[in-house]
């Protein structure tokens, strides 16, 4: 396990080093300036030569990068060009809503899977209907969903908010930032209420497309594994299929699904960033959006390396989970 | 007579037929099969690949998949497993029944300590889960009930699993292949246990098995079944050794056993199993029999008593199958061009491995290790000589034979060989699934000569040139492995290495494959070498057997002398591990240590009768020394008595 730590550690610099390169190299090929961006299209030459020379891009592309890297190392992100402030407290104050609604959308996505396996693998009266539930959820993009799920339950019945993160001016603003958790340290539970209703809406809808593809795979697992011989076996002990399924074939079908998990998880960043727009969620994607217009490129080069950053952390608890779920494996 | 408890069957078959529907045809597995099993008997059920005995296994548990149309009567404690609800076959599997499976690897949750695993069959008690275990001879109990199935040894797997079958005292207890995934050694002890079992706790076993000396072994009374119909059935003595029913004949003569003559061909039966989507109308094995008349191919027999509790269902008059099948029993080779027997000079040899050492790097983080496959291994292969290697399971066998085919390269030592061709086991994954026969066979031909020398390589085999057009699926398992020697011969190589190729066919099908390797090595003058974990094909096949335990050979000499007086302890007790009719087998304590930490000394010394003290020291090394007169009778033992 602490091997296993200390390697992805060491892929996590690796992996950051190189998105660091890369976004440098795109700045530089890039017809942005963000100089202009900045002054806007009227400032004198002087006023841009010296804002060239406060930003540091005057110097040598290496020097750039270097200064940028050892900054990286202290914590430091760099200050936007379009805040004025630390990119590291822009991030401070934008991330946890993020990270909230991609909390949600992966534990929607993950019970939604499980139900969806479940109910497509059991003979019941059900199974073909929800068979059809998700070929046409893996085929439906992200966004129709939101805006179908905003018209319907918002517009017309009223049950659900479609917007912001909360509707409450009072609530409280520490110490981890996620609403739902704050609610209940802060002993608000009408809070944590309000936030969670509001993270319904846009959870489900990022929760969509990896729930039909993490079903698809656990259904597929599942159905194989019924096949089984150990499950031959259970069933000669005179189990009912639940408990052949709950008891000893679902174990078993974990590995596939976690290893898709892992890999929804980077697609459902992507997909955070569409949805907290439609849903104005104030997390990193409105942040993203709005920096990328006036190559803000301390900016996206922070946001891009969290998301790096998570990536690597979630496929390393997928890989401890399998682990886990599976003795034969070794870690 | 019928409402005495004693002779009350636990479980009685009437008439069953099972006919499931696959691919739009009906496959009849069964076809009006009556059995019934007594209290505490052992009841071998014997039959080839097809012969519908794993689906009459399935039908008692009420386990049959899927949802087949069915006729007749299965019942277990006065219940129809064909008709009762869901719920009540369950209570009765819970109850009254016991299964045990072929592969103990994938029969048991892999995921699941088999502590709980027991457990679950025995009403969730993890003492009497603990006192199962220690029932069925698994040594430290307690400890292992905290074990994971992959931690445990192939044997003490399967003994988990029959520690679950029998959890809660069934009535009855389907062993379906119990000792087919296992070593022979290991094999021996499974059924001393099975046997002994009976005895203690007085179930009645179905024990399901294509090998009818594991039958004999240990059943009370055995049924032969053949293409879902009831052959024969009757007392053990009484089938094995006066059987009455041509396929049970035929079955015994192509069995080889370690008595069975080498320098003539196998017999075997012609012909394959008929197809189960369209038996024909009368008696099913009446196209492979040679005593068939017209009346056979017009009805269906039934099993019918031709003495006290012994039934046939062959309508000729018993004298006449009896006195045919002794005319019939074996036929001489065709007379050897030249004196072939003796063992060639040094010269002429073909292989010649030197001191050969193999390890592999397996696992990663603590299970790290290294695998000993090859400990310093010698030998040689003269010109045109067949050479077994002998062994069981990660004894190296097949690594060495894949170093000698060049699929693998030795970390020390030296190989030299000549031109190899290789034949596998599993015919059927070995053969490209979307090509054609023919184009499988000659790829490595010429193109203008192809279709010529792709027909002479299947008649060779014994192949009508129409298979050409075949693909590897729609071929039978004893075509597939013709193919695979075809495809091997086409261009006669100087080697053929073969890996167990008989033993995923059946008895009558092997025989035809040993036969016709055989034939292939004298007509195109090759040497064979031959992998097998069976003493009985390694005899019959090859001119020399080397004996392989844990890496290392450990006895090598003429086929007939290491059989015949076996040296080496181990190699004892594999010839005595073989079950046969009427020899009582003496199991071999313990099984294979990992090749991945092999014990110091020789390897075989915790498992030795006659090991000494010395025998565990870690500077010892026994090495093949030569005994009697002449270099080629070899031994790896230290003991006196042996060297």
């Amino acid at each position: 396990m602490l091997r296993l730590i200390a390697k992805r550690l060491a892929g996590m610099a690796a992996i950051i080093f190189a998105l660091t390169a890369v976004i440098f190299l795109l700045q530089k090929i890039s017809p942005l300036d963000p100089v202009h961006a900045m002054l806007g299209g009227n400032a004198s030459k002087a006023a841009i030569a010296q804002q060239r020379h406060a930003l540091g891009l005057d110097r040598p592309i290496l020097s750039q990068f270097w200064h940028y890297l050892g900054g990286l190392l202290h914590g430091d992100f760099g200050t936007s060009y379009r805040t004025r402030r630390p990119v590291g407290s822009d991030l401070g104050f934008f991330v946890p809503a993020t990270l909230e609604l991609a909390f949600y959308g992966l534990l929607f996505a993950i019970v939604l899977a499980v139900l969806l396996a479940f109910g497509t693998t059991l003979n019941w009266p059900g199974a073909r209907l929800l068979r059809v539930v998700l070929l046409a959820g893996a085929s439906t993009p992200a966004f129709l969903l939101a805006i179908g799920a905003i018209i319907i339950f918002y517009q017309h019945l009223g049950w659900l908010p479609a917007t912001g993160r909360t509707d409450l001016t009072n609530a409280p603003d520490g110490p981890t930032g996620l609403l739902t958790l704050d609610g209940l340290l802060n002993g608000r539970l009408d809070v944590t209420v309000d936030a969670f209703k509001h993270l319904i809406l846009p959870g489900l809808a990022v929760a969509a497309g990896p729930a039909v593809s993490i079903g698809r795979v656990l259904r597929s697992s599942l159905i194989g594994e019924m096949q089984s011989g150990y499950a031959k076996t259970a069933r000669a002990k005179g189990l009912t299929e639940g408990r052949v399924l709950r008891g000893h074939v679902l174990r078993n079908s974990l590995g596939p699904a976690l290893s898709m998990t892992g890999l929804q998880v980077g697609l459902m960043f992507a997909g955070v960033l569409v949805i907290e727009e439609i849903f104005s969620w104030p997390g990193i994607g409105q942040y993203t959006a709005q920096s990328i217009p006036v190559a803000d490129f301390p900016a996206i080069a922070g946001v891009t390396l969290l998301l790096g950053v998570g990536y690597v952390v979630i496929n390393t608890i997928v890989d401890i989970l399998q682990a886990i779920a599976d003795p034969r494996i070794n870690i | 007579m019928r409402d005495d408890p004693v002779t009350t069957p636990v479980a009685l078959i009437e008439d069953l037929a099972v006919t499931f529907r696959r691919g739009g045809r009906d496959i009849h597995a069964l076809r009006g099969v009556s059995l019934d099993i007594r209290p505490a008997e052992i009841l071998g059920l014997v039959g080839e690949s097809g012969s519908g005995k794993s689906v009459l296994g399935m039908s008692l548990l009420g386990l049959l998949p899927g949802t087949p149309q069915t006729r007749g009567r299965v019942l277990v404690h006065g219940e129809d497993m064909l008709v009762a609800p869901p719920a009540v076959r369950r209570r009765l599997r819970h109850e009254h029944l016991g299964a045990v499976f072929q592969d103990p690897m994938t029969s048991l949750n892999p995921t699941m300590r088999v502590g709980a695993q027991v457990a679950e069959a025995a009403d969730g008690s993890g003492a009497e889960a603990e006192r199962l275990l220690k029932a069925v001879g698994i040594p430290e109990a307690g400890r292992r009930m905290s074990a994971y199935p992959h931690e445990l040894s192939g044997g003490l797997r399967q003994r988990v699993m029959i520690a679950m079958a029998i959890a809660g005292k069934p009535s009855l207890v389907i062993a379906d292949e119990p000792t087919t995934a296992l070593d022979v050694t290991v094999q021996a002890q499974v059924l001393a246990l099975i046997r002994s079992l009976r005895d203690e706790i007085g179930c009645s076993f179905l024990l399901i098995t294509h090998d009818l000396g594991v039958a004999a072994q240990v059943a009370d009374r055995v049924a032969v079944m053949y293409a879902g119909r009831l052959a024969e059935c009757g007392p053990t003595d009484a089938v094995l050794q006066a059987a009455a029913h041509p396929y049970s004949l035929g079955l015994m003569t192509s069995r080889l056993t370690l008595e069975s003559p080498r320098d003539t061909r196998l017999a075997t039966l012609p012909g394959e199993v008929p197809s189960p989507a369209d038996p024909p109308p009368g008696c099913p094995f009446e196209p492979r029999c040679a005593l068939s008349t017209e009346a056979c191919t017009e009805t269906l027999p039934d099993a019918v008593e031709i003495a006290p509790d012994h039934l046939s269902a062959c309508i000729l008059p018993i004298s006449e199958v009896r006195s045919h099948s002794v005319e019939s029993r074996s036929v001489p080779h065709p007379p050897e061009p030249e004196s072939g027997k003796h063992l060639p000079l040094l010269d002429e040899s073909t292989v010649v491995v030197r001191r050969v050492e193999k390890t592999y790097r397996v696992g990663k983080g603590l299970a790290k290790g290294r695998l000993r496959a090859l400990r310093e291994v010698d030998l040689t292969v003269a010109a045109g000589e067949s050479v077994a290697i002998v062994g069981e399971s990660g004894s190296g066998k097949s690594t060495l034979l894949r170093i000698i085919g060049g699929l693998e390269r030795a970390d020390l030592g030296d190989v030299t060989h000549g031109r190899v061709q290789m034949v596998f086991q599993d015919c059927g994954a070995s053969l490209t699934p979307w090509l054609t026969v023919g184009e499988l066979i000659g790829e490595r031909l010429p193109r203008a000569a192809r279709k010529e020398e792709v027909e002479r390589a299947l008649e060779r085999v014994g192949l009508p040139a129409e298979v050409a057009g075949a693909k590897a699926g729609q071929l039978s398992g004893g075509q597939r492995q013709r193919v695979a020697l075809a495809r091997a011969t086409v261009i006669p190589p100087e080697i053929l290495l073969c890996d167990e190729p008989t033993s995923a066919l059946d008895v009558s099908l092997a025989a035809g494959v040993i036969n016709l390797i055989a034939g292939l090595r004298r007509d195109l003058h090759m040497a064979v070498v031959f992998v097998t974990h069976d003493l009985s094909v390694a005899r019959i096949v090859a001119d020399r057997i080397a004996v392989m335990y844990l890496g290392r050979i450990v006895e090598q000499g003429p086929a007939e002398d290491v059989v015949g007086s076996p040296r080496h302890p181990y190699t004892k007790a594999l010839v005595a591990a073989i079950p046969d009719f009427g020899v009582k087998p003496i199991p071999l304590e313990g099984e294979p240590a990992s090749p991945l930490n092999p014990p110091t000394g020789c390897a075989f010394h915790p498992r030795c009768p006659i090991a000494l003290p010395v025998c565990s020291d870690a500077d010892l090394d026994p090495r093949l020394i030569g005994i009697g007169s002449g270099a080629a009778r070899m031994v790896a033992c230290i003991h006196p008595e042996v060297a």
